[in-house]
């Protein structure tokens, strides 16, 4: 199922709340409003099978987008199409083939075992008997849901809680899938699970997800393409390489030196003068500096968009014997604070 | 999905509501009985006053008890199917509104199987008031067994006006998010008005319990008919359309009001 | 001064929700309006003993008013609250006693009420009910002292309430339990003596009759300044059984960790 998104907007009013005496009612009545647009003009498309991330930061217009993708929100203006269908106008039809899963609140009966929840929402959504047992079962292995079955949803912990909403998400075997940072709060394990099972519904049941996250290793193990959004507008869609690449952050190069070694003086220039930063910014543009030595060890930081990784070997060969190099690449999280 | 797996899915909820409070069952009734007594206490101090002075305006005791017992049930009806609807400002303070938008059903439909409610203390009390009530007025002739029928659909139109108060008074959260004092008034403070005969209070204020918060239908002129003869037989037939009434306008007005929903956060 | 800064946090929390709360105040007004009918309608057949139709109306005014000092305070000072949370082991770990800390914070609420709850409510009664007062200065201060010793009273009381979440889940009944109580025993909607004796001698033998009957007597000019040494007595009682129920909590959540 397919995503096709033109130029949605939203806009927020809220009402100017008054001040004083009998500021309640007054605000009830009141026909002045603040307007603030969440989302300002938003095109994207998306193909059976993608498996796509969304980022940005707080506040940027992310729940608003996936409300508007679920039909929950309506867009001030702009249009959404899920395989053709209007999540607004034909609103029923069209989230029967959805599976929405909210990370910080539950599509689940509080109050109930995780299994009443499921037949509740097997009646919902009309599924057959036979449909339910086979889903559920195999749900039930991939998530291990057994272990938590007659439990209510209140005394679930968070992951538990989180692989029962996947399930549920799930049972009436939707095409699309939009996931609101689903692993928020879990611990390493349990993010884990949700990733396995994510990856086994993308790459062997070939649905389509879209999944918002603050965690860049969802991104970086999941999704091969990436979308960023920043204060209501897209500021990257493309591939999650392209994304660690158009920022260009250095790699990492820790060299240790067997014996003596030389640092040229136009590279050393950086470690002394490093903290003024109208030299800084300049080499910042050079392909590679040094950043730190200390005894033996010399760590540079290099840009692979300029050499490549063979010239900068080559040139560090240049300053000495080199006993031993070490590699680091740069790490997502950086990448993307680059970006905000 | 039709009405008939959307009751087959109800009564799934019924059930499993059921078995879940039953786990518990020796509070549950223990809490049930207090209740009960709790609510009780406050026919107590109108039949306190009662018992010394005679009767309020002509009305007795018993014709009193009735007023409260029907209006109790009524309410307890309604709560017990949609308790929901008059917990809206939660689902719209928590955003939980958004996950039932995502289920292929109106919302409301989906709103209300979110819980279901067993009000034993509220069926006791309203239950034991009209037996005790309807029981004296029948023992002293003023009722015949005819009352017990009318009795059983005034209080089932009587839920239907009492949920569409209710979800009149949800759906103006839609605008102001917070609806808990705006229910103090049209739910309670007039549901508590509706336990006294309207003849006792000034004329806006019966009018205005008739007409714009129709309470007073809900039990005040089925029993002028049931306990007293007064008005005439079509009571209750007009009763039943002007509830009818309620519920497709204030069903009207939900419908426009979640248009304008807008979901917290960002 | 930490009790008062406390109070008056408490004070400033409630500010914030002043629209919402002056609607909350037409309902409540609503409630005694319809108390006060039910008293005018019963005037037109009978005579109400002392007070006649609109002595009863200002007891109904003055009751309904006053609720918002001695009736409807924070179930259980939020005690039942914080033992479900856990804060409560972090409450007794302050170095201020939990009884007068929840008591300063309480009496900011109340504070609050009297100024935007009571006293609203009072004046719009004045106004349709053409209220009059005739009491001198003297009853005015005898009224604040009954007031004052109702409020802490009713302190007490849900002190005790809250406290007893540490034992039973089912906390909230004791509640409800007190509420109903208010509604037969204080007076609210039926002046004591008019209660069958057996229910009135009862009533005296608690301390209800003071939350309410009492300063409202006083406030109508019956005289019977007296009887605030019984709110006197009852206040005595009440510190001491606070001071001992917090004994038993603190030795209770260091047995359980809370």
């Amino acid at each position: 199922m397919n995503i096709e998104v033109t130029e949605i907007r939203k806009q927020f009013k809220t009402p100017v709340t008054r001040e004083g005496r009998f500021a309640g009612l007054r605000t009830l009545f009141s026909r002045d409003y603040i307007v603030k647009e969440a989302v300002r003009g938003i095109s994207f498309q998306v193909d059976s099978g993608e498996f796509i991330g969304y980022i940005g930061p707080n506040g940027a217009g992310k729940s608003t987008t996936i409300k508007m993708l679920t039909g929950i929100l309506h867009p001030t203006s702009g249009k959404v199409l899920l395989g053709g269908m209007d999540p607004h106008k034909e609103r029923r039809q069209t989230v029967r083939r959805l599976g929405v899963v909210f990370g910080q609140r539950s599509g689940l009966w509080w109050d109930l075992p995780v299994k009443d929840s499921y037949d509740i929402l097997t009646e919902m959504y009309g599924v057959t008997p036979a449909d339910k047992k086979r889903r559920l079962d195999q749900f039930a292995e991939l998530l291990d849901l057994h272990e938590f079955w007659a439990t209510p949803v209140r005394k679930l912990s968070l992951g538990q809680r989180m692989r029962a909403d996947l399930a549920a998400a799930m049972l009436h075997d939707p095409d699309l899938l939009f996931l609101d940072e689903p692993t928020i709060g879990l611990d390493v394990n349990a993010k884990r699970n949700i990733r396995q099972f994510l990856k086994i519904l993308n790459e062997q049941f070939g649905k389509t997800i879209l999944l918002t996250t603050h965690d860049m290793d969802d991104i970086e193990q999941l999704c091969k393409r990436v979308m960023v959004i920043n204060e209501g507008q897209l500021s990257y869609d493309g591939t999650t390489q392209g994304l660690r690449d158009s920022i260009g952050l250095p790699t990492l190069f820790r060299v240790a030196f067997r014996g003596a070694f030389h640092i040229p003086e136009h590279f050393q220039a950086s470690l002394s003068e490093r903290n003024n930063p109208i030299i800084s910014s300049s080499l910042i543009n050079m392909p590679i500096h040094v950043t730190k030595v200390q005894d033996n060890i010399v760590t540079v930081e290099a840009n692979r968009q300029e050499w490549s990784t063979m010239d900068i070997l080559r040139e560090l060969e240049g300053w000495g014997e080199i006993d031993d190099i070490d590699m680091e690449e740069p790490d997502f999280e950086d990448v993307i604070h680059r970006v905000y | 999905m039709n009405a008939k797996s959307w009751f087959s899915l109800y009564r799934l909820l019924i059930r499993t509501s059921i078995r879940s409070r039953m786990q518990y069952k020796f509070n549950f009734v223990l809490a049930s009985v207090l209740a009960a007594l709790i609510q009780i206490s406050e026919f107590l101090m109108v039949a306190i006053v009662l018992y010394k002075f005679g009767a309020i305006q002509g009305w007795s005791l018993y014709e009193i008890g009735y007023l409260f017992a029907v209006i109790t049930l009524s309410k307890t009806l309604y709560r017990t199917f949609a308790d929901e609807v008059h917990h809206l400002e939660k689902y719209l303070v928590g955003g939980e509104l958004d996950q039932l938008l995502t289920r292929p059903l109106p919302v409301l439909l989906t709103l209300m199987p979110q819980s279901f409610r067993i009000m034993l203390g509220e069926v006791l009390q309203g239950g034991f008031l009209l037996c005790w009530s309807l029981g004296a007025m029948m023992s002293r002739g003023q009722v015949n067994w005819v009352s017990v029928p009318l009795t059983l659909l005034a209080i089932c139109t009587g839920a239907v006006i009492m949920f569409s108060i209710g979800l009149a008074t949800a759906t103006i959260g839609f605008w102001t998010t917070r609806i808990t004092e705006l229910q103090n008034i049209t739910e309670d403070a007039a549901r508590t008005a509706a336990q006294y005969p309207l003849s006792l209070y000034p004329k806006w204020l019966s009018s205005l319990l008739l007409i714009v918060i129709p309470v007073g239908l809900v039990n005040y002129v089925p029993a002028l008919y049931i306990l007293r003869g007064e008005l005439g037989p079509w009571v209750p037939g007009v009763v039943a359309v002007a509830a009818g009434l309620c519920l497709y306008g204030s069903l009207r007005f939900w419908q426009f009001g979640i248009t304008k929903y807008q979901s917290t956060g960002s | 001064m930490l009790y008062f800064t406390l109070a008056s946090k408490a004070y400033a929390r409630n500010l914030q929700y002043r629209g919402a709360h002056m609607v909350h105040n037409i309902a409540s007004a609503m409630f005694g309006y319809m108390y006060a009918c039910i008293w005018i309608g019963l005037g037109k057949d009978h005579v109400l003993g002392d007070y006649g139709t609109q002595g009863m109306v200002s007891y109904i005014a003055f009751t309904q008013s006053s609720l918002w000092i001695s009736g409807f305070i924070t179930n259980g000072l939020g005690i039942p609250q914080a033992v479900r949370t856990g804060l409560i082991s972090l409450d007794l770990l302050r170095p201020v006693h939990l009884f007068t800390h929840l008591m300063a914070r309480e009496w900011g609420q109340i504070a609050y009420q009297f100024l935007y709850k009571s006293l609203p409510i009072y004046l719009l009664y004045v106004v349709v009910f053409r209220l009059q007062f005739s009491g001198s200065w003297l009853t005015l201060i005898y009224v604040g002292v009954g007031l004052f010793g109702a409020a802490y009273l009713a302190i007490c009381m849900n002190y005790l309430i809250g406290v007893s979440a540490m034992w039973t889940t089912e906390s909230s009944w004791l509640h409800w339990g007190n509420h109903a109580m208010i509604n037969l025993l204080a007076g609210f909607f039926i002046p004591l003596e008019w209660l069958p004796d057996w229910l009135e001698r009862f009533a005296w033998l608690t301390p209800y009759p003071y939350l309410l009957y009492v300063p409202t007597r006083i406030f109508l000019g019956f005289g019977d300044v007296s009887l605030l040494w019984g709110t006197l007595f009852w206040c005595a009682l009440m510190t001491s059984g606070c001071l001992l129920a917090t004994q038993w909590l603190r030795r209770k959540v260091e047995v359980q960790g809370g």
